[in-house]
Parts: C-alpha cells; structure tokens; sequence
C-alpha cells in the first residue's frame, strides 16, 4: 500500500518543488540553530571539563571557604589527616599583565617543592640547562610561564614580565616556560606559575591560601577522607571533589546556555509552524486526490500515513540539512559563547576545537524529524477524516474552518490563566523542568486561541486597511476575518518568533531601570575605585593602604573600603559586601527597607547585625528579624538581620556587614571598591586625576566619578545582555524567515483564488496589491498577537526566568517602543517575502488556474 | 455585440492543434446563443476568446463594438468587469467568502464600498432566491444555491453579456432547469446577451439560437425550432 501511495506523494513534490524546498528549509533551519547550539555549548562544557582537570591534576578532594581563603595553618590539620598521601596549597590570581591588549592572566601559586606530584608541567628544555624551574621559584619574584604566552610577547627565560599586584606593578623574572600540554593547555596557554608564599606577599594574601589540593592514599576511600576532613576542619572550610569546581564554572554560564537553547527550541517552534501551514496547504489542494483514494480502497489510517511519511522524509532530509548547516554555525555560536565565558570567568576559556558528538547528531536529528511529524500531524489527521463523497466533489464543497466556538477560546484562555497562576504563585525553586512545562503550556492555550485571536486582530485593522488600502485592503483582511485558521500557521510563526523578542526585550528594559534605582540609592559616592574592568575580580584586591593615600587629598572628606567576596552559605554561596558601616548609612541609610532604620543604624557599626539584599532574602526566605548563620574560617557567627537593601551585585544575594567585623572572622583585609566623598565644593574630576597619578604604575585601579560608575555599571549590564541582544537579532530573523517561507508557500499555493478573482475582473496590479496588502495585514496581525502573547512570556520571563537565573524578579514591563520599533521592520520583511509571490499571482492565466483542483 | 470574423486559435508549436478554424460568428444585442458540440469542438476556446481571457491566432474578436486583441490584459479585464458576467460549470466561488461577499466581489474589485457592495449583493441574493443565505460560505450551500450565487455574481453590475461554461453540468436536472428558469427571469429582466456553451440540449431550448460546432469550425448555425428539431 505505501510504495503506491509514495508514488502519489512523490508526484505532488515533483509539481509543488517550492513548497517542498522551502518546508524543508523551514526545518532545516530549526535544527541548524538547534544543532549549533548544542554543538557549541558541548564544545564549551568540553572546555570547561578539561580546564578543571588540568587544573586539579590528580587531586581528588580540594578544601576551600569560598573566595576569601583560610589560614595556613590549616595545611597541616590536612596533612595529618589519616588518609590524606599529598595535600598540596594553591592561591589563585587572575592578574593584568602590563602589556596592552592582553587578556589577564591566570597565576597559581604553588608549593615549588611538591605540586609536580599532583599536575602535569613539561619544561621547554631549549633555553635553560637549569634541570627543574620549579625549585628556582622559591627565588623572590619569579615566575614559570606558559611557552605559548612568551611566545606572543617574544618573552625568553631571563626577562622581565610585569604584573599589577596589590602592592602595585612590578617586574617578575620568567625562570622557565612550560609547554602547551598538561596544566600549560588551561585558558589558551594564558596562565603563570609563582611560589605560593610570594604569592602572599605580592596578591595581599596575608598568611591564607586560597585552596588546598590533595589526594587520598590508595588504601582509604576518598569518602572517608573527605568525612574525616569535615570534622577536622572549621565549620566555614569546604571539602569538595573538583568536579564540583567544574559544576560552579558550568554554573556561571548557566544563563548564557539557557539563554541560547531557548533561542535553539524558538528556532524548532517556528519550524514546526512551518510544517502545519505547509502540510494544511497540501491537504486542501490534495482534496480530490485523497477523495479519490479513499474511494478506490485507501484506508483512514493509510491516508494520515502517507502525510505522515511525507513529513517523516522532510523532516530527515531536513534534519540532515540542518546538521550539516549547524556544524558551521556552530562555530560562530562557539566564538561567542567562548568570548562570553571569558568575559564571566576574567581570562580567556581553555579553547576546544568543534566536537561532532554522535549523540548531539542523533538527538537533532530525532528533534526535527519529530518536529516535522507534530507540524504535519493534525493536516494528516484531518486528511484521515475527510469524507470520500464530499471530497470528490467541487473545491466549494470543501467543508472550510469549524466554527472558532466560545468552548475554544474557553479552553485556550482556560490554559492562559492556569500557567499565569502557576507562574505566580509555584516557588522559585521547583525545578526549572516543571517552569518551562508553565512555558509549554501557555504556548498551547495561545495555540488555541490564536485563530480567534488573528479574527479579532484582523476585525480590528479592517478600517485601517480599507482606507489605507482601498477595496484591495479590504477584501485581504477580509479572508483573514472569515478564515482565521488560514493563516494561523504563518501567524503562529511570526508570533512565537516576536514572542521572545519582546519578552527579552521587556526584560533586558526592566532590568535596566531596576539597576538604575539600584545605582541611585545605593551608590552615592562622589569617586569609586575598582580593581577591574568587570564589576570586581575575584582575585586581586587592593590594600588598605591605597585608601589610606587617597585619604590624604585635600579635597577628600572620606574614604570607605569595601570587600565584596563569595563565601560558603548553606550547601551554596552566597555574597558578603564587607563595608564601614557609618559611612554606609550616611549615604544610603535612606534605602533600609523592612527594618527599623533607627536600630539598624545603632547596631549595624556595632557589628551586632547585618543588612541583606532582597533577593538574598528571598533566596533563603529570611526576612528583617530573621537571622544569618555563618561559618567563618574562625568560627561561627549568628546574627539578626536589621533590615533589607535594594542590590543587584551578586545573583546569589548579598550579606551587607561591618569591615571591622569581617577582618576579624575572615582574617582579611583585602579591600575591592574605594568609595570616596569629598568635601562640599570637591571637583570631582580633578580628584579622579589625582588618584589616577597617585595609582599610575602601582595599582591596576580604574577610578571612577559617580555618573562615570553608575554609566560603567550601565556598561556592564548591557555586556551582560549581549547575548540577549544577539538572541533578539536571532529571534528576528527566525521570525522573518517563518514569515518569508509561510507566506511563500501559501501564495504560491493560491492559483486557483488569484484565477477566479482575475475572471471577474480583477487587474494584475489589483492581484499584486491584495497580495501584498495581505502580507502587510499578516505582518501586523502577527505584531499585535505576538505582543499579546509576550504579555504572557513576559510575565514568565521577569518572575520565574529572573528567579531560576538571579534570585529576583524584575518588575513587569511592556516594551511598547520595541513593539512599534518592530512593526515597519516585519512589515518591510513581509512585502519583501511577498513581492516575488505577488508578480506571480499577477501573472496567473486565468484559464489554467480556474480549471485548477 | 459580439462579432468573430475569421477568428482562429492554435495551440503548441511542433504539434500544432487547431483549436477553431476560420469562425466567422456574429450575436445581436439581447440574443442568447447555445454553443453546442462534442468534447474538443472549441466551445470553450470560443468562450475565453469572447471573454478576452485568451487571445486568437489570427481574426478579429470585437465586443460591443471594441476590438479585443488590440487591447492590453488590464483593458480587456476591464471589459469584463464593466460589460461581461461569467458562470461556470464548476462555480468558481471563494470558499473563504460568504455567499454575499463573493456577490459583493466584482463590485468591490471596481472599487465600490463594502456596505454600498454588500447591501446590492444582498438584493441580488433576494433577487435570485437566496436572501436568507448571504452569510453562508459555499460549502454549507447545495450546488443549486452554488451556482445561483455565482450567476448572482454574473449580474450584479447589470453586464449587457452573460457567458455560461456549462452552467447546469453539475447539476440534476431539477435544479439544472431551475437555474435555466432564473437566467430566462434575468434575461427579460434585463435584456443581456447570453452566450451558453453547453451539451444538454435543455438548456440549448432556453436560447433563441444554436451553433453547433465541430473539430474547431461551425458545421451549423439555426434558429431555436430548427435547430432542436435537429439535434434531437
């Protein structure tokens, strides 16, 4: 039965090519941004996994307190840990080299005489007889670099590689060079090994290490020596497995890869659009076709087979299409994401070349052919149903659109309310599966409603139309109010694609006027000087010296150091902004929120309580009266929470405390932002130049005036988004594609209407005008529902995106200038798609296209 | 009305087919003629030709005194919708409009409003028996009502020419007579000339005059008593 009725399809390709071709574009291009994306996110997790295990070597366990360190006494309590074979110390810098245009450099400062047991370094003999570099580190300001990065800067053993430091720029001598292999592969070769006890001294680590790498001996399980550690050590130490440094280092891309699979399955959405609109087209056409195989002994189901085996093959030509297409475009999504990584971990990801992952294959190509099948599957069903008798008749006789029934829109509505409610009122933490389920299910209830939704779209532009377009415009919206489910498919395409632009768009707009309130409130000092070009690095921080020199201007009134750092909190991390509390409350006491102001302000400089960020609050569901128990690398501490602030810096929330009180706990006294006030009448600019002298050639300090920091914050933020930005650009193009391709197809596809209005006395320039006009009332349809549908997905983007990916909502916003910024670009779009199908709809013969069935 | 003088019309190049041959036919103003023949004879070649849908070969198609193939496609578009209402075998409504929009359609092609369209659609479906099926699609009418809203549509701008293709051919001849009925009704009404290209000899007995053609040439060309005592 099958091999005859693929002859039949197999016919109907050879007389509708453009069809074919562009649904299998449609899908092709689905999996193509699927493919790459999964392509290039592998080839990064692949970059990340290799990072950590060079890094690691052979430790099996690291100890940790989070990006503060512990004190070095605290290698011993490892060391004589029963279990433990070598138990190795690490600090690890990411410091600005002097040279210009250079990405930081990633310094580790090891144990010279043990840390060959634990990794891999392979000298490059040539240039030194010296028999182990390693030992010569012990040598004050010395320093083992990677071949590949002396080779950039024409750097030989001997020569002098400047570095900024906490105690300023200085000169280290370059004792060896280590080969591209083993730890000499980490972030493209942009990394340096020091002694960890310079290492102190020059990074301002005072007597801590940032980490202790160790491994177990063969005869004790690591479990066990991980156990005996955690009752060993204080309460605020960590005993991890190193992959779970690589799970941190995958978690701080996290809003980047989901950012980019969205964008892959919104690419594989508007394909499966394409499909329905293209396999609807073929059924009506096929009507008589399928009346006279029913008649002639085709049975029900072998009639949806033949549509579905036709869907089956697109979708793998298709697929194989898109497979082939994505394997290039994977690497251009891979250079972004790299670049994106890098600007997140501050030195350049380990480059990995593209990976062609069987499983990766496989999976792309199940999804498009499935994808191909679910676009066909209700044509095909309702190809199935059609009767026999009825069919054979005329095209008038063809039963049109079921009546778009209150039950419907009941229904579809029904769903809308159901996922806004869950969106409300499910907690943020139940599982980003069942979240996008939420997603799932109100595209289903817009699915639903969207033939009603185009009816009305299209009720409302009638007037429009017919005044902007006379008698033409008129009759284009006037199929679209008595056959909504027509173009649904199109409409569908253009509404899932402009969806997410304006949902991103909502959200990257609300964010922004979010971090302005934030900035406004809370930093309010006349000057800021930072440690780097991101927010803050995580490894090299200033002395208290620095603010003690830029105290002595004339023109300062204040000077205020703030360490910002991540420390263990509950199973997770969490964000401590260590600040002089009197000043603190002298400039933002205003922004204390569900607190009493007036306690905070006596017990917070006391030390006898702490501040914490709403989204921190939310977080850990610990409000104003609550309290915070920390685990510091001296002991526990257990304080009230006297009030909440406004803060966006850590996606983990933030703990606002006392400095004073934090060097003592944490035994640290880096400091990462100098906020300075000046006297009234202070030029604030001239300040900025007399702390840049004071700093030039020491300190690796950007200084800041206020409107300068709140613009660079601005800055940060919106190369925070560029990913968003190019996902926008994505979305875009996806969207004009389903537009071009749907609506291709179903002018093509329209012959025999073009015919009949042509006999009676329609003019070609008449047939091109309504052509067009109907692609310009489509585009606009589209506009207005895929802005009535981003009302939804905004609604899920700010709450329960926003809570999975920071911690916090962000208000709802409707972006209404990105809406009308969109509607002449997908107009333009449109009448481009159609101005090809419009010259061949002027161009029907009358004759052949009304004797066309 | 309608003049063809030495009217030809060929198709293909290397294996030329001759579709009409050397017609010469002339139709008074208010006549209505029955162009009868067997499967292939031209009839329907004669009708596009009259209806400027496809140009002769060679000759002269003048309707209403204007020369048709010295018009451009938009002219003789024109023509049609100003001066010729068409009915076909297979209707040729659009599904996707109601019975009164595919009435309202050529007038709204001429650029007529939609309310001004809709209400004379609406008097012409009441005028030819269908004013309660205005705001049907074609697929929820039986194929009588079908073909009466396109013969609607034929007349709605009052067109001095009707053309039928086989107006009653998917029709039982119940209904088939009804719709002949109605064009009789119109033709009194308003005193068009009627060109029917059909087989049934019952609706040829509706027109005052019957050509009969053959392999693309008029074999004969009688009076209505005449000519059905013939073919009968």
């Amino acid at each position: 039965m099958y091999p005859a009725l693929w002859h039949v399809t197999s016919r109907q390709w050879k007389s509708h090519r453009l069809r074919v071709a562009l649904t299998t574009l449609g899908i092709a291009l689905g999996v193509a941004v699927f493919f790459a994306v999964r392509t290039a996110n592998a080839t990064l997790l692949d970059s990340l996994t290799l990072t950590v295990e060079r890094l690691a070597g052979k430790s099996t366990l690291e100890v940790t307190a989070g990006e503060t360190g512990f004190p070095e006494q605290i290698l011993e309590t490892v060391r004589s840990t029963p279990g433990v074979q070598i138990a190795e110390p690490v600090i690890e810098v990411i410091a600005n080299t002097g040279f210009e245009d250079e990405g930081n450099l990633l310094i580790m400062g090891v144990d010279t005489t043990g840390d060959q047991q634990l990794r891999e370094y392979q000298f490059d003999r040539s240039q030194t007889q010296i028999s182990d570099p390693l030992v010569y580190l012990a040598q004050p300001n010395s320093i083992l670099l990677s071949q590949s990065f002396a080779e950039r800067h024409g750097l030989r053993i001997g020569d002098a590689l400047p570095l900024f430091t906490s105690h300023g720029r200085k000169d280290f001598t370059v004792q060896g060079l280590f080969k591209p292999v083993g730890i000499g592969e980490v972030f493209g070769g942009n990394i340096a090994v020091m002694d960890v006890y310079s290492a102190q001294v020059v990074f301002g680590r005072g007597r801590n290490f940032d980490r202790i790498d160790l491994v177990n001996s063969p005869d004790t399980p690591v479990e066990t020596v991980q156990q005996r550690l955690r009752e060993r050590l204080p309460s605020g130490l960590e005993t991890v497995r190193p992959q779970v440094r690589g799970q941190a280092l995958e978690n701080a891309v996290t809003a980047m890869r989901v950012g980019m699979l969205v964008t892959s399955f919104i690419s594989l959405l508007v394909g499966v659009y394409i499909i329905f609109n293209s396999f609807t087209i073929a059924v009506n056409q096929r009507w008589k076709e399928i009346g006279i195989l029913r008649a002639v002994g085709v049975e029900r189901r072998n009639i949806s087979g033949m549509f579905l085996g036709e869907a089956l093959v697109m979708g793998a030509i298709g697929s194989l299409i898109g497979i082939a297409g994505g394997y290039y475009l994977a690497a251009l999504a891979s250079k972004v994401m790299n670049s994106i990584a890098a600007s997140i971990f501050g030195v350049i990801s380990t480059p990995q070349p593209l990976q062609l992952h069987s499983n990766l294959v496989l999976t792309s190509f199940a999804l498009g052919v499935a994808c191909s099948l679910a676009g066909a599957w209700f044509p095909a069903r309702a190809a199935s149903l059609l009767d026999p008798a009825l069919a054979l008749h005329n095209v008038e006789a063809r039963q049109q659109e079921s009546v778009l029934g209150w039950a419907r829109v009941t229904l579809g509505g029904g769903l809308l309310l159901l996922c806004s409610l869950l969106i409300q009122l499910s907690p943020a933490r139940v599982g980003m599966t069942l979240q996008f389920a939420y997603a799932a299910l109100m595209l289903l209830g817009l699915t639903i409603v969207l033939p009603k939704l185009v009816q009305w779209a299209a009720l409302a532009l009638r007037p429009l139309m017919d005044f902007a377009g006379g008698s033409e415009g008129a009759l284009a919206v006037d199929a679209m109010i008595q056959s909504p489910r027509r173009i649904s498919a199109t409409v569908g395409a253009l509404m899932v694609g402009l969806m997410f632009v304006f949902s991103t768009g909502a959200y990257i707009q609300s964010y922004r006027r979010m971090i302005d309130r934030w900035t406004s409130r809370l930093l309010n000092a006349d000057l800021f000087v930072a440690t780097s070009t991101l927010l803050r690095s995580t490894t090299y921080h200033f002395s208290e010296e620095l603010g003690q020199r830029i105290a002595a201007l004339p023109e300062v009134k204040r000077v205020d150091n703030v360490r910002f750092t991540l420390i263990p909190f509950q199973g997770d991390t969490a964000a401590v902004a260590a600040v002089e509390m009197d000043g603190f409350l002298e400039r933002a006491g205003g922004a204390i929120e569900d607190g009493n102001e007036k306690t905070a302000r006596e017990l917070l400089p006391r030390g006898e309580g702490v501040l914490i960020s709403k989204n921190f609050s939310t977080r850990w569901k610990i409000g104003a009266g609550g309290r915070v128990h920390l685990n510091t690398p001296a002991r526990a501490l257990d304080l009230p929470v006297l009030g909440l602030v406004e803060d966006y810096r850590s996606d983990k929330g933030t703990i606002f405390l006392d400095r004073a009180l934090y060097k003592k706990y944490w035994d640290d006294d880096a400091v990462d932002f100098v906020e300075i006030s000046l006297k009234p009448g202070g030029n604030a600019t001239a300040v900025k130049g007399e702390i840049e002298k004071l700093t030039s050639g020491s300190e690796h300090a950007l200084v800041y005036t206020n409107a300068e920091f709140r613009n660079w914050i601005s800055g940060l933020v919106d190369q925070f988004f560029v990913l968003d930005d190019m996902q926008l650009v994505v979305a875009v193009l996806v969207a004009l594609v389903g537009i071009v391709n749907t609506l291709i197809i179903s002018v093509s596809e329209r012959r025999r209407e073009f015919g009949i209005l042509r006999a009676v006395g329609g003019l070609r320039s008449q047939i091109r005008k309504l052509v067009l006009l109907e692609a310009v009332a489509i585009s606009i349809v589209g506009v207005l529902v895929g802005a009535v549908a981003a009302l939804f997905n905004i609604q899920f983007m700010s709450h329960t995106v926003s809570m999975v990916l920071t911690g916090y909502a962000v208000p709802f916003y409707f972006p209404w200038t990105l809406v009308f910024c969109t509607l002449p670009v997908v107009v333009a779009a449109s009448l481009l798609a159609a101005w090809l199908p419009a010259r061949h709809a002027m161009e029907v013969q009358v004759i052949e296209a009304i004797g066309y069935e | 009305m309608i003049q063809l003088t030495d009217v030809s019309k060929s198709y293909g190049s290397e294996k030329t087919v001759h579709a009409l041959s050397h017609i010469d036919l002339t139709i008074a103003p208010g006549e209505r003629v029955a162009v009868m023949g067997p499967s292939g004879s031209g009839k329907s070649t004669l009708l596009n030709l009259v209806c400027g849908l496809d140009e002769p070969t060679s000759g002269s198609v003048k309707v209403e005194g204007v020369e048709l193939s010295g018009l451009t496609d938009d002219a003789r578009t024109r023509l049609r919708r100003e001066k010729i209402g068409m009915i076909f075998q297979t209707f040729n409504l659009l599904p996707t409009l109601t019975a009164g929009e595919n009435v309202a359609l050529p007038l709204r092609l001429q650029g007529e409003h939609k309310h001004e369209a809709e209400r004379r659609a609406v008097a012409m479906l009441e005028r030819v028996g269908l004013k309660d099926r205005a705001v049907h699609r074609p697929d929820e009418l039986s194929g009588g009502e079908r073909q009466r809203v396109a013969i609607a549509r034929a007349v709605i701008f009052r067109p001095p020419l009707l053309l039928g293709d086989e107006p009653t051919g998917n029709l039982d001849s119940v209904t088939g007579e009804e719709i002949l009925r109605l064009l009789d009704d119109l033709h009194s009404e308003y005193n068009n000339t009627l060109l029917l290209v059909t087989h049934n000899v019952q609706a040829a007995g509706h027109c005052d005059r019957i050509v009969s053609l053959h392999d693309g040439q008029i074999v004969r060309d009688e009076r209505i008593e005449q000519g059905l005592a013939e073919i009968r």
